[in-house]
């Protein structure tokens, strides 16, 4: 009896293992476009972008009727477990969103089509953003290009033009340095009715990472060792990191993260509570919808250099791309498909503000000075063509500390030097430990 | 003529009726846990396929400090939230065992929060207890109080203040259990008691009380488990930080399997977790057996 039952649940574990394992398809197709009707799968992660996505499927299926593309939104927050298993299934959809965040991890699984041979002898680089693809290639530390940027992400400094007029000082801009930033912030940290309670924080600061590297590259510092294997700041990070630690702990002109738990990261800025922030350009959109035109006045600008920064001009930006399944069997409509929707098929009001478009001449058009920050907005595209760095590597998500774990790794270490546990060289030197714990582990 | 009636009952036809409730049971819940039990000793992020690695998982957990602090947060909050559920659940159970107009009104809004989303319950939580801008902050700033600690920054109470606003949100299902427990119990006893000179606290303490121990068993089972589910909460209200200092076994689960996909290592946790749940809730059953022996 007991032989029997072990034999049941040694053939319930390999059903198992079987089942977790899934089948697995051939490689990549030999490129070639299909005579007969063709249908496409698109998996994209915004579901806000539902409508723009019907738009742009009614047009594309006008254009070309043999070819019927069928569009599966999920909510980013589910979007990588859902496509993690249909790669695992090799299952992907024909073409699908890719996050930078990703792209090291899943081009060396072998899970994106190559797509420098379409690349050259299209010339999609003379269309789209050469400097996005290369990124796209040093994230994913490889030799090719397996994702077509649609659009890029950098981070600005957001400022609040009404509370500079109120505190008489001249709006920020590129020629700002920190000495600059940390006069402004102590001169816009205000407590309106002297109960105590500061109203007004000249600038608001967390250990998010769209807070932080921007500074960090900005004065030319790294996070991470060349081989982007290693947590191993340099003196220009350790400088960064110290400046900002300096705002909140010294000059008290930012609030310690702890002291804003009541509020969304992005709702701080919006509700007048701190007079500039750094973050991502997508807030742009969130801030034309919610404060309108009929909401305080505010602009962007370049997150200042630092001492050390101003020469190399680096930004702190990343490419969101499309790519294409390995095994898909209709290589050139996917082809033609993905080139449509990152750009060349698409008009400005189907992006997302603050997202600078891949594609040349659709990027020259996000300035409309009928809708703020006007023409600040020509910085985007300023900085779409600059060198661009980030920190992603592979197990990015664990050590960074993002979203759902954002009250952890790097992020929560910064944050308790902020909240004023220890300094942040002690905060840094405790993180480097755990976080080359973890990188060893996805680096073996 | 029975049993020419009868005629078609072979010894398998129960099982027939059995088959498709046991085949459910294996589909939907034998068969995940016994692949989540193999793949816990398994290296796979999802994307690949999995590979066998033996005990490595449960050796890393034991190895990693962070585990042992994520264990005792969990056994805090269960501690905290258990004790802080039964009681308030019993209190309020008391307060509304009362035959008086308008009583199923009070029961309503106490059981409101229980079907609340409990998302929107931290969220609301952030907003009240937020400091210098939450509305708890206002209030005492103009009752004069200004020292108020922070409640979701510091590491050394933030779990406490979940597992406090988790048994707000839910001492109103406990309530409902001890309503119906305290229904239960004669009247007879209660005024033979009254007749023979018990005061109220003696009537409760040696009457309502020792007829409640079924209920109360009962409800220690019940809240036992549910305070290992302590996942939305922490989720909305502070994502298990400061630095670990809120995270729970549950939440361990989510962010490894859902957030760094290491799968195995998630299942692993969560086989620690089931080995835990299933120690209290055996040992439940053995000191049910011993003690909660009603006057039957």
């Amino acid at each position: 009896m007991k032989k029997r039952m072990a034999l049941v649940l040694a053939a319930l574990m390999a059903a198992g293992m079987v089942f977790a394992q899934g089948s697995k398809e051939s490689g990549a197709s030999t490129p070639a476009k299909s005579t007969g009707p063709v249908t496409l799968e698109w998996w994209t992660w915004d579901p806000t972008m539902k409508d723009q996505n019907v738009q742009v499927i009614a047009q594309y299926e006008k254009d070309h009727p043999n070819v019927k593309i069928n569009n599966t939104i999920i909510d980013t927050k589910e979007y990588w477990t859902k496509i993690r298993i249909q790669a695992q299934q090799r299952k992907l959809p024909d073409v699908f969103t890719m996050s930078s965040g990703y792209l090291e991890e899943w081009a060396q699984n072998g899970l994106m089509y190559n797509l420098d041979s379409l690349i050259e002898r299209d010339k999609t680089d003379e269309v789209f953003y050469k400097s996005m693809m290369d990124s796209t290639k040093s994230i994913a530390k490889a030799d090719h290009v397996y994702a077509l940027p649609f659009a890029l992400v950098t981070t600005v400094l957001y400022y609040n033009k009404d509370a500079f007029d109120a505190a008489g000082l001249a709006y920020p801009n590129e020629d700002w340095d920190w000495n600059d930033f940390r006069d402004a912030a102590k001169k816009l940290t205000i407590d309106k009715n002297g109960d105590g309670v500061i109203d007004q924080w000249g600038f608001w600061v967390y250990g998010r990472y769209a807070q932080i590297e921007s500074w960090v590259y900005a004065n030319g510092g790294n996070l991470l060792n060349a081989a982007k294997d290693q947590f191993a700041p340099d003196q220009a990070a350790l400088d960064a990191l110290n400046f900002l630690y300096s705002l909140v702990a010294t000059d008290k002109s930012a609030p310690p993260q702890k002291e804003m738990s009541a509020f969304r990261n992005e709702d701080i800025f919006t509700q007048g509570k701190a007079a500039m922030w750094v973050d991502g350009s997508w807030y742009v959109d969130n801030m034309r919808k919610k404060l309108g035109n009929d909401g305080f006045k505010w602009g962007i600008t370049r997150v200042p250099f630092g001492p050390s920064g101003k020469a190399a001009r680096v930004t702190y930006g990343w490419p969101d791309s499309y790519c294409m399944a390995p095994n898909t069997q209709h290589v050139e409509e996917a082809w033609d498909f993905m080139k449509y929707v990152a750009g060349e098929g698409i008009d400005i009001s189907q992006y997302m503000a603050g997202k600078i478009p891949s594609n040349i001449a659709l990027s020259k058009q996000i300035v409309d000075p009928n809708l703020q920050p006007g023409t600040d907005m020509e910085l985007l595209s300023t900085e779409a063509g600059e060198p661009l760095k980030t920190s992603y590597t592979k197990g990015w998500n664990e050590w960074r500390g993002y979203r759902s774990n954002e009250a952890m790794g790097l992020n929560g270490y910064i944050d308790s030097a902020m909240n004023g546990e220890r300094t942040m060289d002690e905060a840094v030197k405790a993180a480097t430990g755990d976080i080359n714990a973890v990188l060893k582990r996805y680096y073996k | 003529m029975a049993s020419k009636s009868l005629a078609w009952h072979k010894p398998w036809t129960p099982w027939l009726f059995l088959l498709p409730t046991l085949v459910g049971l294996f589909v939907f819940r034998l068969y995940p846990i016994i692949t989540a039990c193999v793949l816990s000793f398994t290296d796979w992020d999802l994307l690949g396929d999995p590979h066998f690695i033996g005990l490595e998982n449960y050796f890393e957990a034991f190895h990693d400090p962070d585990t042992w602090l994520v264990i005792g947060n969990t056994f805090k909050f269960s501690f905290f939230y258990v004790i802080g559920g039964m009681l308030f659940g019993l209190i309020l159970a008391c307060l509304i065992n009362v035959k008086i107009r308008g009583i199923n009104f009070f029961r309503a809004a106490i059981y409101m929060p229980v079907v609340t989303s409990s998302v929107a319950v931290g969220i609301v939580w952030l907003w009240l207890l937020g400091p210098n801008y939450g509305l708890l902050a206002i209030i005492c700033r103009h009752l004069g109080i200004r020292n108020m600690p922070n409640w979701l920054g510091d590491r050394h109470i933030v779990l406490y203040t979940v597992a406090f606003v988790q048994v707000w949100k839910m001492s109103g299902y406990y309530m409902i259990l001890f309503l119906a427990g305290l229904q239960n119990i004669s009247h007879e006893l209660l005024e033979a008691a009254t007749i023979d000179g018990a005061t109220r606290p003696q009537r409760f303490f040696h009457v309502t009380l020792p007829l409640l121990a079924p209920t109360t068993f009962f409800v220690l089972t019940v809240a036992i488990i549910d305070s290992f589910k302590n996942f939305e909460l922490i989720l909305a209200m502070t994502k298990g930080g400061p630095m670990n200092a809120s995270n729970t076994l549950v939440y361990d689960v989510y962010l490894n399997g859902f957030l760094y996909y290491r799968v195995g290592f998630a299942e692993a946790i969560a086989f620690i977790l089931l080995v835990i749940v299933a120690f209290f809730t055996i040992a439940n059953f053995f000191i049910k057996k011993k003690w909660a022996h009603p006057w039957d």
